[in-house]
């Protein structure tokens, strides 16, 4: 009889999981706020700010509203800068960084 | 044809823009009150919406603008919270005088932090639309907005630089007010408002799959607290006000037609 060997997942590996559900999620977020795009157009590479017209102000704070409701966060005023909302990748970053 | 009645209601301040909508029959009536701000414009298309569907169904309802926005007379500047519950006051009391018939209240967004003790006692219920009681987050959010504008203008800048036209007023994205009517806003909570028993319908936008986040759960938990015929309602639609194109959420509207006629056939019970 073989026993089923169980390996418990490196830091790496959850990370790696965190990073990605968190950009999922942020992802979601945004097709809610901006539908006009197909979902493939979203990815983590994605740019946000200033490179989507319809990321304007009002798109910008409504995401914030979001995120800060969906992942039980508080963002500073600081944080909202051009630098965090570039792209999705960058504002995963900033989203893990808060949480 | 719809029947629709376009007017300048003399409010407590000044005239007020306002369509009323009167069936044939009328059954009840539902007011529909704006909520703040940009929020006003994101709302619009899906309150005629509304508005048209509880006309259908026996509702005279009406649609106003606060004093100081929308086609209202008066400027943004020139107004405060307690002008604006006033208006819906007066409205109020003018439909009890003139009807029997039961009176509710529509309240998308922002429009709850209107709410007030002396508009809940008026009415028969409240139909609640991704309600938020909580004003300092509010008012928080709306800040952000000139931070969010001068991002667009690739210049960082601080909170403090919202642009203060007087030592009393101020900018935000746009809109002109006093700094006094924010401050009265961000103070607004379900806190303040003490029980009733009207009836009161809550809807709540959530994707069937996602959990309600604590936020929200606790501001359900407190108004179950202060009304214990609260019934609150998933919606599993888009966030029209969210969007950055015009959207439509049919589900909901589907939802708010069977709750308009749950009203009328409660009421024509206790009849």
């Amino acid at each position: 009889m073989t026993s089923a060997q169980t390996t418990q997942p490196t830091n790496d590996q959850i990370n790696e999981h965190k990073i990605k559900q968190t950009t999922e999620q942020i992802i979601a977020l945004l097709i809610t706020i901006i539908p006009n795009y197909d979902n493939d157009f979203w990815n983590e590479e994605t740019e946000l700010f200033g490179a989507i017209a319809e990321f304007d102000s009002m798109a910008l704070v409504t995401l914030i509203g979001e995120i800060e409701e969906y992942f039980d966060i508080t963002l500073d005023d600081d944080d909202i800068s051009a630098d965090n909302f570039s792209s999705v990748a960058t504002l995963t970053e900033l989203v893990l960084e808060r949480s | 044809m719809v029947s629709t009645q376009v007017e300048f209601y003399q409010g407590v301040k000044g005239a007020l823009f306002r369509l009323t909508r009167t069936p044939e029959h009328t059954l009840a009536h539902l007011l529909f009150i704006a909520p703040l701000f940009e929020q006003a414009n994101q709302t619009r298309h899906h309150i005629t919406r509304s508005a048209i569907s509880a006309y259908h169904q026996g509702f005279q309802s009406i649609v106003f603008d606060h004093y100081g926005t929308g086609d209202s007379a008066g400027e943004l500047d020139d107004t405060n919270l307690a002008i604006w519950q006033q208006d819906i006051v007066k409205q109020l009391i003018e439909l009890k005088n003139h009807s029997e018939k039961p009176i509710y209240l529509s309240l998308p967004l922002s429009a709850v932090l209107l709410l007030s003790d002396e508009i809940i006692k008026q009415v028969d219920g409240l139909m609640l639309l991704q309600p938020d009681f909580n004003g300092k987050r509010f008012v928080q959010q709306f800040k952000r907005l000139a931070l969010a504008a001068q991002l667009t203008k690739k210049s960082k800048v601080k909170g403090s630089d919202m642009i203060e036209k007087q030592v009393k007023s101020v900018e935000v994205a746009g809109y002109l007010m006093q700094s006094s009517l924010l401050d009265e806003l961000a103070e607004q909570s379900l806190n303040k408002l003490v029980d009733f028993t009207s009836n009161c319908y809550w809807f709540e936008w959530k994707n069937a799959s996602e959990e309600l986040n604590p936020g929200r759960i606790k501001q359900q938990e407190l108004l179950a607290n202060k009304n214990n015929k609260l019934v609150i309602q998933a919606t599993d639609d888009v966030k029209f006000w969210q969007a950055t194109e015009l959207q439509i959420a049919q589900s909901f509207l589907a939802q708010e037609q069977l709750v308009f006629t749950q009203l009328l056939s409660s009421n024509k019970e206790l009849n």
